[in-house]
């Protein structure tokens, strides 16, 4: 067993991202998935990962860049981005993950989308926040969640992610118990 | 959601990873070939619920992969993925089987939800399946009991028949369910709320027919106290079965033709015309075709009913129904009397089933219901069911009394399983004289 505290989920900010927002984000991942967290900007720019001809940024090449790059004591990366992502399948992703691998991504990008007049208060970092903690729980092997209100479960649209918890269910938390113990580290105490 | 199985089918490899890293976030369990080849190679062992296929791709190109698999199982779903420009291609591919198609990118919500219409769709036709194969399986349908092929073809021509708003002519001997067969196609209908309304043309006198089918006036004749509705207009919004229609008047025949032609008759009496709408169903036991030759019934009235027919299968040609139906019938008359009967004893069935019962199912029933009421035993055997009495019990021609005392025995022996002490106390004689007439008789007890 590897003591947690070893251990870091290393939050990168990619190029203009507000210190507020990183800091929010790390405070909810300390949270619910219970390791310390360090910011730290592992890369500046996303340039070598832009597709000319659509103007956007193959979030896969980034994941590989960010897990080439990433600190030993990093358990998991997640990358924060303000680059419109894609995967070559889709027309553009919110985020992508390594599922159950080191490194996932998040994009703010298109986070402000959505009816204006609908928007909770604060919208902007609670969708990111949710963004955040969803894509690292497919790190650690999570699946989406068929149940609405838990923060793995797959939105259609922007509207569901703001009705959308930023907590994971009872199913999904006891899925991360044991995906936390398969990685050989110890329990926190508290 | 774990168990739906993904193929995706694409040449390219970064299409192929990008959508197999998606969906498995998704949590499919999802596999992922580079050709058709290996597709069609990977089918062979693992069955899929969708198929993602590119349709551009050297070798066997998607069209053919799909061509090739919807012959094989034409339930599973194959998705075609094209790029810009190849739509027709795509349309094709509908054309030939496949469920949609996605154009190259699409949006993530675009495959989420044809994913999940996918597997509704799937869903779906699992359950009418299920539905077909308990319909096909079921022993009962309504109160019609039959496992055998000719039971599975009425129901199957009842499930078909029962939604349209046809006149249907049901066939068969008499005892072979066709009153319940009317009765299923009725429940089974879109008239089912509505009324369903049965004409015995047999057993209502002929004089009292016009009254019964329209109805009448009050005052349209001596007995005519109150204005009475008819059984047509009864049956509104339902199906009127005419049963035993063959034994129906040559001048009802034209009244009920004209009805069934305008949907508009008159109560005797009546002035008013009546609207009614109804659908009919007939049912007879006798050859109509033969009778319209002999000129007993309406060619025009013949064709008029018989827009759709099936025969009730007789219970000869289905004999294999006959324990199910014992068993039923059994189950039943026990409950009803109340008697402590475990079953059918192997040799009555064995009767059973090499008896012709021209009565059909309800010469079945009736015998059923004949040996729990005289039965004695735990288990019904061959000499409380009627045919085998009839057969082995019957009068002799020879009506001596040596004979008649013979026969009487033999019944009583018969009837209370050989036990002499009881037959004895029954026949009002002590057991050595019972055992001396079953010598003198040759009584043998039946195997």
């Amino acid at each position: 067993m590897i003591d947690r505290e070893e251990y870091r989920i290393v939050i990168s900010p990619i190029g203009d991202i507000e210190s507020a927002l990183s800091d929010s984000i790390s405070s909810e991942v300390i949270r619910i998935y219970g390791f310390r967290t360090e910011i730290l900007s592992l890369i500046e720019r996303v340039d070598f990962a832009l597709d000319p001809e659509r103007r956007q940024y193959f979030s896969t090449l980034i994941l590989e860049k960010l897990a080439a790059v990433a600190p030993s004591r990093a358990v998991k990366v997640l990358g924060i981005t303000t680059a419109d992502l894609f995967i070559p399948i889709l027309t553009h992703v919110y985020g992508e993950a390594q599922l159950g691998g080191k490194t996932c991504i998040i994009s703010t990008c298109r986070l402000d989308e959505g009816n204006p007049a609908s928007r909770p208060a604060d919208f902007f970092r609670r969708r990111a926040v949710k963004e955040a903690i969803h894509e690292l729980g497919h790190t650690f092997q999570l699946r989406h969640c068929p149940e609405r209100s838990c923060v793995m479960h797959y939105c259609r649209s922007i509207a569901d992610v703001d009705r959308k918890s930023d907590q994971l269910c009872r199913h999904c938390r006891v899925m991360l118990t044991d995906e936390i113990q398969r990685l050989g580290i110890k329990k926190n105490p508290g | 959601m774990g168990s739906t199985k993904i193929l995706i089918v694409d040449d390219e490899h970064i299409m192929r990873e990008s959508l197999l890293g998606w969906l498995e976030r998704d949590g499919y369990a999802v596999d992922a070939v580079a050709s058709g080849e290996e597709a069609l190679d990977k089918l062979k062992n693992t069955q899929f619920d969708i198929l993602l296929v590119d349709i551009q791709m050297e070798g066997i190109n998607g069209l053919e992969v799909l061509r090739r698999v919807k012959e094989d199982d034409p339930d599973v779903a194959v998705v075609m993925i094209t790029a810009y420009g190849s739509i027709s291609t795509a349309i094709e591919a509908m054309k030939n089987g496949a469920y949609d198609y996605l154009l190259k990118p699409f949006d993530p919500n675009e495959l989420g939800v044809l994913i999940e219409k996918i597997l509704e769709h799937q869903a779906q036709i699992r359950e009418n399946l299920y539905l077909r194969d308990q319909y096909r399986e079921r022993t009962r349908f309504e109160s019609m009991i039959g496992q055998s092929k000719p039971m599975q073809v009425v129901f199957d021509l009842i499930c078909d028949v029962a939604p349209t708003d046809s006149t249907a002519l049901i066939t068969g001997e008499t005892g072979t369910g066709k009153g319940l067969a009317a009765k299923a196609l009725h429940t089974h209908s879109p008239r089912c709320d509505g009324p369903f309304v049965v004409v015995n043309c047999g057993a209502i006198p002929e004089h009292l027919m016009e009254s019964e089918l329209f109805g009448h006036q009050k005052g349209a004749f001596t007995d005519a106290k109150e204005t009475k509705k008819g059984r047509l207009e009864l049956a509104h919004g339902g199906t009127l079965f005419l049963d035993e229609i063959g034994e129906i008047s040559m001048r009802m025949q034209i009244d009920l033709l004209r009805v069934l032609e305008d949907r508009v008759f008159y109560r005797v009496g009546g002035t008013q015309p009546i609207e009614a709408d109804f659908r009919v169903i007939a049912a007879t036991n006798r050859d109509l075709e033969g009778a319209i030759e002999k000129g007993d019934f309406r060619k025009d009235f013949y064709y008029r009913l018989n827009v759709i027919s099936f025969q009730m299968p007789s219970l000869r040609e289905r004999k294999e129904d006959i324990p199910l139906l014992a068993e039923h019938f059994l189950h039943r008359f026990t409950r009803e009397t109340n008697k402590a009967i475990d079953g059918l004893s192997r040799e009555a069935m064995d009767e059973m089933m090499l008896y012709d019962w021209p009565g059909n199912v309800r010469e079945l029933e009736n015998a059923i219901e004949r040996a729990v009421v005289i039965g004695k035993d735990r288990k019904i055997q061959p000499l409380y069911l009627p045919f085998y009495c009839a057969r082995h019990f019957s009068v002799p021609s020879d009506d001596s009394l040596k004979e008649m005392e013979k026969s009487h025995i033999l019944r009583i022996l018969g009837e209370n399983s050989w036990n002499i002490a009881r037959s004895a106390r029954i026949l009002n004689i002590d057991r050595s004289t019972l055992y001396s007439k079953i010598k003198r008789h040759n009584l043998r007890k039946a195997d």
